[in-house]
């Protein structure tokens, strides 16, 4: 106990939170993390704040110290395999203090070991570039046979998933926000979808866009957004659902754009 | 309801799992969970067939089928140790109104305002259903969960 010093175990839990919060996992879930982390290595009174933006931290040590911590979040992903990972590791963290769980080791993770899972987690690479746009080709096309297209319509929509997946990659390498993202994706599910059916005919280009459209679809903020609420965190849950309109706004707006302009082109 | 089960349905729960496994590797989902996520997508849209048919009615399908997905999430997260979000956002996918917002925006383009306006609606409606879907059940485990603790 002589090196845990309250400055590492703050800045290790807001670390953690960090983590948590921009692979897109839920508010209540960063301050419980935080919590046990702060409570696991011995720093029981601690309280913390979390909005989808940043997260504000504070502990006291039981000999009266206080240390408070901000964190800005600027970026947000979608990577569920870091929250889990890092849910498993507070759980066996916790272990010792849960009088439900049978604690098979008996011995309790200490502070450099937390550190270096947490190390190799945050490192972890995500699926490389190819297997995403596979998945995304499959993705829309199997959703397309699923809303009542046919097998021409599913390898239309396979050939644009690939390619739509492409460009999101590349859009957001130069950081365009949300908005702009969606929109031109949706456009191009929509211009892709319209050529298709102008060029091979008697395809139903309405099933195409659909599960086109069905890649996009916020269905991570309309999730968090409601689990946020019922766990009690107003502001997350509004911020959450105010990104799931601005989401939807932004495909209806490219959507609608590229409709209009086919209409007026061909 | 059980005449909705034939090849045909089988065959769309089979698409739904193959399109939830890569919705769920687009999430970068690793692992053995994988099969269990592609699983609950195949159970919301078998259920939500199943349902649509029985019942013909859309909002009760919509809401039926989500909580069911979602009691499959909070059993399964107790089973694997991870967050109950990472099943239900995967399963919920296929109810998802994308279809409703294409509808809606074709609409409204032809400058059909009545049409709009109630595509809209409906897409406001099936989205509000699971959302009601996914708190009942989640407030449902949180009272069961405290009475365990209790008694």
């Amino acid at each position: 106990m002589s090196d845990l010093t309250l400055n590492k175990v703050a800045e290790l839990a807001i670390e953690t939170g960090r983590v948590i919060l921009e692979s897109g996992g839920e508010t209540h879930r960063v301050e419980e993390t935080m919590h046990f982390v702060c409570t696991g290595f011995g720093f029981e009174s601690n309280e913390s704040y979390v909005t989808l933006t940043g997260i504000f931290l504070s502990v006291k040590s039981p000999e009266g110290e206080i240390v408070t911590l901000i964190k800005r979040i600027n970026t947000r992903i979608v990577d569920l395999d870091k929250i889990s990972s890092i849910t498993k590791l507070t759980y066996n963290l916790m272990k010792k203090h849960n009088k439900f769980v049978k604690n098979k080791a008996n011995k309790p993770m200490s502070f450099v070991e937390f550190n270096e899972n947490l190390e190799e987690i945050k490192a972890r690479k995500q699926y490389p570039g190819w297997v995403k746009y596979v998945c995304g080709g499959i993705t829309p096309s199997f959703f397309c046979l699923l809303f009542g297209g046919s097998w021409s319509e599913f390898s239309v929509a396979l050939i644009m998933g690939i390619c739509v997946s492409l460009i999101l990659r590349y859009l957001a390498k130069l950081q365009l926000n949300t908005f702009i993202l969606n929109a031109v994706g949706a456009g191009f599910i929509v211009w892709f979808a319209k050529m298709a059916g102008l060029n091979f005919g008697y395809m139903n280009t309405d099933k195409i866009i659909i599960g086109g459209i069905m890649l996009l679809v916020p269905g991570l903020s309309i999730t968090n957004a409601i689990r946020d609420t019922m766990a009690g965190d107003l502001v997350a849950g509004t911020a959450r659902t105010t990104e799931a309109f601005f989401i939807a706004a932004a495909i209806a707006t490219g959507a609608g754009a590229m409709l209009k302009l086919w209409a007026l082109l061909v | 309801m059980i005449s909705a089960v034939n090849h045909l349905w089988l065959m769309q729960v089979i698409f739904g799992a193959i399109a939830i496994l890569g919705f769920s590797i687009r999430s970068n989902i690793k692992g053995s969970i994988l099969i269990f996520t592609s699983l609950g997508g195949a159970l919301c849209w078998g259920l939500y067939l199943m349902f649509l048919a029985g019942t013909s009615s859309l909002l009760l399908s919509v809401f039926l089928s989500a909580a069911v997905v979602c009691i499959y999430g909070e059993l399964m997260a107790r089973a694997y140790k991870v967050p109950v979000s990472v099943f239900v956002i995967c399963g919920i996918i296929p109810l998802v109104p994308g279809s409703g917002l294409y509808y809606t925006m074709i609409a409204y383009i032809e400058g059909n305002i009545v049409d709009a306006m109630t595509k809209m609606g409906q897409t406001l409606m099936i989205a509000g259903t699971i959302s009601v879907a996914i708190a009942v059940v989640s407030s449902l485990a949180n009272i069961f969960k405290t009475m365990l603790r209790r008694f």
